[in-house]
């Protein structure tokens, strides 16, 4: 009672006509619903692909701040005077002083047996570099200390205080005492290497000399919101420092926007016209929504008209409607937004957890957020543009006539003679009224378009971005020698360890020779066992497999010159005096491993292997981990392997290929999906406001004796026409331009043939039967819940 | 005073074979406080008149004058505010906006018109409807009667010069339609209100000033019926 009291003195409070919005949004909840829905879904779409982007950005920013630095730009060779010239800028907030020798790991500076990296630098260096952070201990202080990496520690067993000697490719060695551990990168551990740092009087006094110029490097950060490639060209200009001795941290830069690497700024081009792309799907299917909505009133419209209301006046009415309708479905669409999201980190977090450590769990992005709240706001006024106008255009005879409801004005009698008179009569609803039938049918083939416009997409990532191969190693051991000096019984401990999810070895002999065709070309011999096998299964050009499995023939791999191999021929393969004769049980596209320039490859199996070498070791042994594989299980496999062997670890490298490519296809199917999204629900909202449009029609149709089974058929003729053409035109449109973005992002590029999109047609094609029959279902319900005496009476 | 002076009054639908001439060279003019009435067969084109008089459809030729105002000299914006503020519709079926209750109802075309609702005169009005204690319901609450002098009073709020009202008691009952004709009346011998009414029952043009009859788009005056 008193709360109805209060709705009525709120009510009574009636400043202006446009008081009428919110109390008749209360009032005509229902009606709306399908509107508010359309809002709240484009609202979703937006704050979702701005906050995903966001996230991405920070946790690559976070991410590259940890791997490549702090830093934004390097000065590589710069001399004193130089380098107090550009510290002396205020626009520089750090800078530090760099140099590294044997970064390639070929120069001979080895501890404990393994190259090592030197690298020299100011203490400040961990502010812009936290890699070079020293985790436990101290900065080296003097010319006899150093630190160095975490995998030093682990293998040599050396602590902070013990010596170290660093041999040189003289044969000298420098001893140094341990002052801390920093972190290991992908590259050392990959590599099997060790890095040992000092500072930069430690490193003037015994590497200076042989160092080349660019490896001298100053580091440098600059303030928050200078213009870097300004004042990067002044200091250039300033100190005589050549352009091309500046490097970027490209990465960083692109990320915080302010990069000079064009391709880069083309992706976040391409990003934006995506954007553009969803904010016109959703303008699209709002619009269709209201003026389905503006469509059922015009009776209201009309009277409005009628008491004098101008043009302007209902154009306001209707926006300032749509924007009420913002006040709750974009709070609902950024909340759903904020829940998917969290969804999407985590979903990345379980998939890559090394790569998307930075990922926050709950976070919420605020440009997410802003954005999504503006674009929604945004793509709502521009929706209503049209609603707006067409609420505008009704003439106020449209209360007085009686006609309301029935604007269509119908040009053409429905053909009744070659089909059921309900079928005709729904693809006469369909294609009645030819704007109607246009705008319809290009909603749904917008859709269509879209996705196979961006469906090339994918295959630039699987070029651009390759996926982790099934074969690629977490851990290699390798025979120091390149010998197949590993025992086989090392492959079977290793199994044995409970992270490992599975050891595959093989061995290489190279120096063969065979003749094929009456050419001799230089061959090398390679062992697979089971699973390696299995992953060429796919790569199987002709032949069978299971023969060289067996050990009763070698696979050759497509070699692309004259003397090739075929299927079934024999050989002879001559090692030195000894000669063989071997049978080709097969031909593979290609081999799961680098083959050495130059020569064939011919894959057997591992008895064929020995049968023919007389070796029975590995060269190499493979190792995949489960997640939950610890440094401690990598160590117990190094000590497995003995010091003859050469233990390369690429956890770290895979995780963030993986990474990589989990994120950039998060993104794309995403995306897809949201195409799909919009498909389904623009088809099932105009189907549904379509039937509630002419839901008194229907009532009159019952009356006279149309059974609910008739209605329904009635519907689907409708919304079967509306999505035949509309695949008809989408297919046209997108295929055309499916084939042109393949070109321009593919063909050009790899040389890859465009392949007609079969899947990605039959994927959207099958949305939008299923879309179809949804959108049936609805409104079929209603009419046979329908009340024939409510509905007529209200005609 | 000449409220309205209707000339040459003209309207045509279709062409050729199916042209329709829905008015036929129409014209009178109505005093300041007269009500008149309007009396015609169904498709007799009474009701094309009160459209083209209320400046709703526009006539193929004449023109009407309203307050000495050419209303199809003026541009589409224009006579819809001159509508706003001269002319107060009644319709058969009322016309109310379902969400606002009785006196936002009454008030609505002040609203439009960016006026603010005098308080004083919006309780004389519903005073004169019997709505005081009703003021609060929505139409939904309300009888057909009660919702046509709901409508009614919409008419009155903006004091125009001229009421036009289509078959105003076409959907009551003969008490209600009663009711509804006393208030006109009221209106008119009280406000000195101008009014125009259409109807098909002659019963109820007992006690108007004039009868118009419109028979095959032609009008004829039948002049004063009462006493």
């Amino acid at each position: 009672m008193r709360a109805e009291r209060k709705g009525n003195m709120r009510e009574r409070r009636m400043k202006s006509y446009l008081d009428l919005v919110p109390i008749s949004a209360r009032r005509r909840k229902r009606q709306s619903r399908m509107t508010r829905l359309c809002i709240v879904l484009a609202v979703f779409l937006v704050a979702s692909i701005f906050s995903m982007a966001d996230m991405e950005i920070q946790s690559q920013i976070r991410r590259t701040q940890m791997d490549d630095g702090d830093w934004h730009v390097m000065f590589a060779g710069p001399d004193e005077e130089q380098i107090s010239l550009i510290e002396s800028r205020p626009e520089v907030q750090t800078s530090a002083r760099y140099a590294a020798l044997n970064y390639g790991l070929d120069r001979g500076y080895e501890i404990g047996g393994k190259e090592t990296v030197i690298c020299g630098f100011d203490e400040n260096f961990d502010e812009i570099m936290e890699q070079a952070s020293i985790e436990d201990g101290h900065f080296p202080e003097g010319t006899a200390e150093a630190a160095v990496t975490q995998s030093m520690k682990r293998q040599l067993g050396v602590d902070v205080g013990d010596p170290i000697v660093l041999m040189t490719p003289e044969g000298e060695g420098i001893e140094f005492t341990v002052s801390g551990f920093s972190g290991d990168t992908s590259m050392l551990t990959s590599s099997d290497a060790f890095g040992i740092f000092v500072n930069t009087e430690t490193y003037e006094t015994y590497f200076a000399d042989d160092t080349r110029g660019e490896d001298f490097a100053l580091y440098v950060k600059f303030v928050p919101f200078c213009n870097i490639q300004k004042t990067v060209d002044d200091i250039c200009g300033q100190t005589g420092i050549s352009r091309e001795a500046v490097s970027e941290n490209t990465m960083l830069l692109t990320l915080i926007f302010q990069t000079s690497n064009t391709t880069m700024m083309q992706l976040y081009w391409a990003a934006g016209i995506l954007s553009v792309l969803v904010a016109a799907a959703g303008i699209l299917m709002i619009s269709g929504s209201m003026n389905s909505n503006v469509s059922q009133r015009t009776r209201f419209f009309g009277m409005l008209r009628c008491l004098g209301a101008d043009r302007k006046q209902i154009r306001r009415f209707v926006r300032r409607e749509a924007l009420s309708w913002c006040k709750s479905a974009v709070p609902a669409g950024l909340i759903l937004s904020m829940a998917a999201v969290w969804g999407l980190c985590a979903l990345l977090r379980y998939l890559s957890p090394m790569y998307f450590s930075t990922m926050p769990v709950f976070g919420i992005s605020l440009p997410g957020v802003v954005f999504g709240a503006l674009v929604g706001i945004v793509t709502v006024m521009i929706a209503a543009h049209s609603p707006a106008k067409n609420a505008s255009k009704v003439s106020p005879l449209t209360a007085v006539s009686g006609n309301a409801g029935t604007t269509h004005a119908v040009k053409k009698a429905a053909n009744t003679r070659h089909l059921h008179v309900e079928t005709s009569l729904g693809i006469h609803h369909a294609s009645g009224s030819k704007k109607n039938f246009v705008l319809m049918t290009c909603s749904f083939a917008f859709s269509i378009i879209l996705f196979l416009s961006f469906s090339p997409a994918i295959d630039f990532m699987n070029h651009a971005v390759r996926p982790l191969q099934p074969s690629a190693a977490d851990l290699t051991v390798s025979s120091g020698d390149g010998a197949g000096s590993l025992p086989k019984d090392l492959a079977a401990s290793i199994e044995q360890i409970g992270s490992v999810q599975r050891v595959y070895g093989r061995s290489y002999m190279y120096g063969f020779t065979a003749s094929v065709g009456g050419e001799t070309i230089p061959v090398q011999l390679i062992s697979y066992e089971k699973y390696q096998f299995d992953w060429v299964r796919d790569d199987l050009m002709e032949g069978s497999l299971e023969e060289a499995e067996n050990g009763d023939g070698v696979l050759a791999v497509y070699y692309m010159n004259e003397g090739d191999f075929q299927t079934g021929e024999t050989f002879e393969l001559t090692a030195g005096d000894r000669t063989e004769t071997v049978r080709v049980s097969g031909i593979l596209s290609e081999s799961l491993f680098n083959i050495q320039d130059q020569s064939a490859a011919l894959i057997c199996s591992e008895s064929l292997f020995e049968e023919l070498t007389g070796e029975s070791g590995y060269a190499v042994i493979d190792v995949q981990f489960d997640s939950d594989v610890t440094d401690q299980d990598v160590e117990e496999i190094r000590a497995l392997a003995g010091d003859g062997a050469s233990v390369s670890d690429n956890r770290m490298e895979n995780a963030e290929n993986r990474g990589a490519y989990y994120s950039f296809a998060l993104f794309l199917y995403g995306f897809l999906a949201v195409i799909t999204l919009i498909s389904v629900f623009n088809i099932i909202n105009s189907i549904a406001m379509s039937v509630s449009g002419r839901i008194r029609e229907y009532g009159a149709m019952r009356a006279i004796g149309m059974t609910s089974r008739q209605m329904v058929r009635m519907v689907s003729a409708e919304a079967v026409t509306y999505v035949i053409w509309g695949i008809v035109i989408g297919c046209a449109a997108g295929l055309a331009l499916n084939y042109k973005i393949y070109d321009l992002l593919i063909s050009i590029r790899w040389g890859d043939p465009w392949e007609f999109p079969a899947v990605e047609l039959a994927v959207i094609l099958a949305a939008m039967a299923l879309s179809a029959a949804a959108a049936v279902a609805g409104p079929a319900k209603r009419i046979r819940e329908m009340s024939v005496a409510d509905t007529i009476s209200a005609l | 005073m000449e409220i309205l002076k209707v000339s040459h009054l003209s309207k045509t639908y279709g062409s050729g074979e199916a042209k329709v001439e829905a008015l036929k060279d129409v014209s009178f003019s109505l005093e300041k406080g007269e009500f008149a009435a309007v009396v015609g067969e169904s498709g007799s084109g009474k009701s094309t008149l009160l459209n083209c008089i209320g400046g709703l459809d526009t006539p193929t030729s004449g023109s009407v004058w309203m307050d000495g105002r050419d209303l199809f000299a003026m541009s589409e914006n224009k006579r819809t505010v001159f509508r706003r503020q001269n002319i107060g519709f009644v319709f058969q079926s009322f016309q109310l906006v379902e969400e606002l209750n009785v006196e936002q109802n009454i008030i609505f075309p002040l609203l439009l018109d960016y006026q603010k609702p005098d308080p004083k005169r919006v309780d004389e009005i519903l005073e004169v409807l019997g709505l005081k204690e009703r003021r609060h319901h929505l139409p939904g609450q309300l009888s057909g009667g009660q919702q046509q002098r709901v409508a009614i009073g919409r008419a009155l709020i903006m004091r125009p010069a001229l009421v036009l009202a289509d078959e105003p008691t076409g959907n009551l009952d003969s008490k209600n339609s009663q009711d509804v004709m006393d208030l006109l009346m009221k209106a008119s011998r009280h406000y000195q209100q101008t009014i125009l009414m259409i109807t098909h029952n002659e019963a109820l043009t007992a006690n108007v000033d004039r009868v118009l009859r419109v028979r095959d788009g032609v009008l004829k005056d039948l002049g004063g019926v009462r006493a």
